[in-house]
């Protein structure tokens, strides 16, 4: 077992990668080598960063000797352009970064144009449950073997392997299972300790940089956003769920129960970590 | 039965979601479809086969389209969709990719439909979902006309939402489940590093996305509209225009329906979106609602006021 960290720019890493969490995560996470460091983002284009930021860290990540990964999200048409345009930056670079791929258009688009930039399926491409409210009220570990066994993700694992990808990875879902047993031969990774709940593009954020009423939500959509959400993320409470809930730009996360975890950690290949929830 | 009335309002497609026989014993309370079977589910295949009988010509579509399934449920309905299309369903509204992917390996490709739930929001994703060879898009909501004319292309058939029901998430994005009641309600309610201004604003978007209260305008609904972009859909390529509401009374999907083909029918005639906008206005009164894009799913079809700042 291998950890990655997300990080948000080139400042020092722990010496042990769990220092990224909290005390009660680090009790409950084994010890492994930093293998990776993951930047980018995979829920708004607006949040991309360029190619020399790109080159930064992926300098970054050579000098700490371990891989760089860019995160994209899913994207709207100009987000893929976006995104075609970085990745053609990036795919000329010497020292090129994995990429995780959030959406279907990107992961064509890798395999296509950029076949020698290793693939990764990243944690959108689970559309399983997360729902807080539900998983607070299962109180049960998923059994060793439900996170092993069952059908579930069986083809979709298939056809990523089919298509060169090199790795699945998710946040915790409820049902535990979609990584699978290991046997497509793709790495099986899982980010904590925040998965996301919900996402769109109608971001509560941007609409604080709005002009007017008639520049937000729905109204604003075709509007570029100056991505003031960086470095931003706020607690949510509800009276319909007692689990930690945060809004991080356009998306709510909630920090997954650890009993719910215990047998996913086990069967990772590898984890990455979140300092902070971040879209 | 709802066919004849809606068939008589003007509709010419029909979807629907069903359950399997004996999927609630396998599964519990997980849903076979994105909707609660119990309010906006066929009660079963019995009744299918009445609604493709009063159907007649026009196509029926059947949504499995939970964005996921548990261990053992994909197999089981793909063998319930193929017995559907035996039945007579013109096609399957379908977001996971074990179930697509099961239907497309036994021979159902070109009946597929791949549902909003799965996201196709750029040409990219398109193109994948072509090479599977489904033969529909089903577009999400939140897209612009200008995206939406840039993600259409060759060889596949593309949806878009014309009438009801908004949600301020991606609804495929949406990792939580209605059956726990909606997660978007309580959102934003006194959400910390939001100003009281935005979250006002918020608050009434909201509001409109749940028809306005859950109001009617002369007992046309008074929710997310595209009726005045008919005319750019058409011409961009759109062949299917969506009124949803699965689980609305009949008195609703046929007032939606009769506005979305009077809307329609203007917009074959060469009507521009003004002239729509008139119609509905007349119909459905509160011109406000219309005249500041309050309602509408793709406003960028107006001229955007321009702000102070």
């Amino acid at each position: 077992m291998e950890y990655g960290i997300h990080v948000h720019d080139a400042s020092p890493l722990p010496p042990d990668p769990r220092d990224a969490c909290t005390a009660s995560w680090r009790a409950i996470l084994p010890s492994g080598p930093l293998r990776a460091i993951y930047f980018g983002s995979e829920f708004c284009a607006d949040l991309l960063p360029g190619k020399a930021e790109v080159k930064r860290l992926c300098g970054h990540a050579r000098d700490v000797g371990v891989a760089a990964v860019l995160l994209t999200p899913i994207a709207s048409p100009g987000g893929f352009a976006r995104i075609g345009k970085l990745l053609a930056g990036v795919a000329q670079m010497e020292e090129a970064p994995a990429v995780v791929f959030n959406d279907w258009g990107v992961g064509n688009l890798l395999r296509e144009s950029f076949p020698h930039l290793q693939r990764r399926a990243g944690r959108l491409m689970n559309r399983g449950l997360r729902d807080p409210r539900l998983m607070e009220q299962m109180p049960e570990n998923p059994k060793p073997a439900a996170a092993l066994e069952g059908d579930r993700g069986q083809r979709l694992r298939a056809l990523l392997a089919g298509f060169g990808v090199t790795a699945l990875e998710t946040d915790s879902d409820i049902d535990g299972n979609y990584l699978g047993n290991g046997t497509e031969g793709l790495q099986r990774v899982l980010y904590l300790p925040y998965a996301f709940a919900a996402s769109s593009r109608n971001c509560l954020v941007k609409a604080e940089e709005a002009g007017s009423e008639d520049e937000c939500f729905t109204k604003g959509l075709e509007l570029s956003c100056k991505g003031s959400c960086r470095g931003r993320w706020h607690r949510v409470d509800r009276s319909d769920t007692q689990l930690p809930l945060w809004r991080a730009g356009n998306t709510v996360f909630f920090e997954v129960p650890q009993y719910r975890v215990e047998t996913l950690i086990r069967h990772a290949d590898r984890i990455v970590l979140h300092e902070r929830p971040t879209p | 039965m709802e066919v004849a009335p809606l068939l008589e309002a003007g509709a010419d497609e029909f979807f629907c979601g069903l359950t399997p026989p004996g999927w609630e014993s396998r599964y519990g309370k997980a849903w076979a479809n994105r909707r609660a079977p119990q309010s906006a589910g066929v009660r079963g295949v019995d009744d299918f086969a009445r609604i493709i009988a009063q159907a007649d010509t026009c196509p029926v579509y059947v949504a499995l389209n939970a964005p996921y399934y548990p261990d053992g449920a994909v197999d089981m309905l793909a063998n319930f969709g193929a017995s559907l299309l035996d039945m007579g369903a013109a096609g399957l509204i379908v977001a996971d990719m074990d179930l697509l992917l099961a239907l497309a390996e036994s021979g159902h490709g070109v009946r597929l439909h791949v549902s909003s739930l799965a996201t196709c929001i750029n040409a990219g994703s398109a193109r994948f979902y072509r090479d599977l060879g489904v033969r529909r898009i089903i577009l999400p909501r939140h897209l612009t006309l200008g995206e939406i004319e840039k993600i259409l292309i060759p060889d596949l058939e593309f949806e878009a939402f014309l009438l009801n029901d908004g949600c301020v998430f991606e609804e495929g994005l949406c990792a939580t489940t209605h059956a726990a009641g909606a997660f978007c309600t309580l959102d934003g309610e006194a959400a910390q590093g939001i100003s009281p201004e935005t979250l006002e604003r918020y608050a009434f978007w909201k509001w409109t996305l749940n028809h306005s209260g859950c109001r009617t305008g002369n007992g046309y609904p008074m929710g997310p509209c595209g009726l005045c972009a008919i005319p750019r859909m058409l011409a961009a390529g759109i062949v299917s225009l969506k009124v949803v509401g699965r689980e609305a009374s009949l008195e609703r999907k046929a007032a939606s329906v009769r506005i979305a083909a009077q809307a329609l029918q203007l917009a074959k005639n060469g009507a521009f979106p003004e002239k729509i906008r008139e119609s509905v206005i007349a119909l459905r009164g509160s011109p406000q609602m219309c005249m500041e894009r309050h309602l509408c799913y793709y406003p960028d079809v107006w001229v955007r006021k321009r702000s102070a700042c």
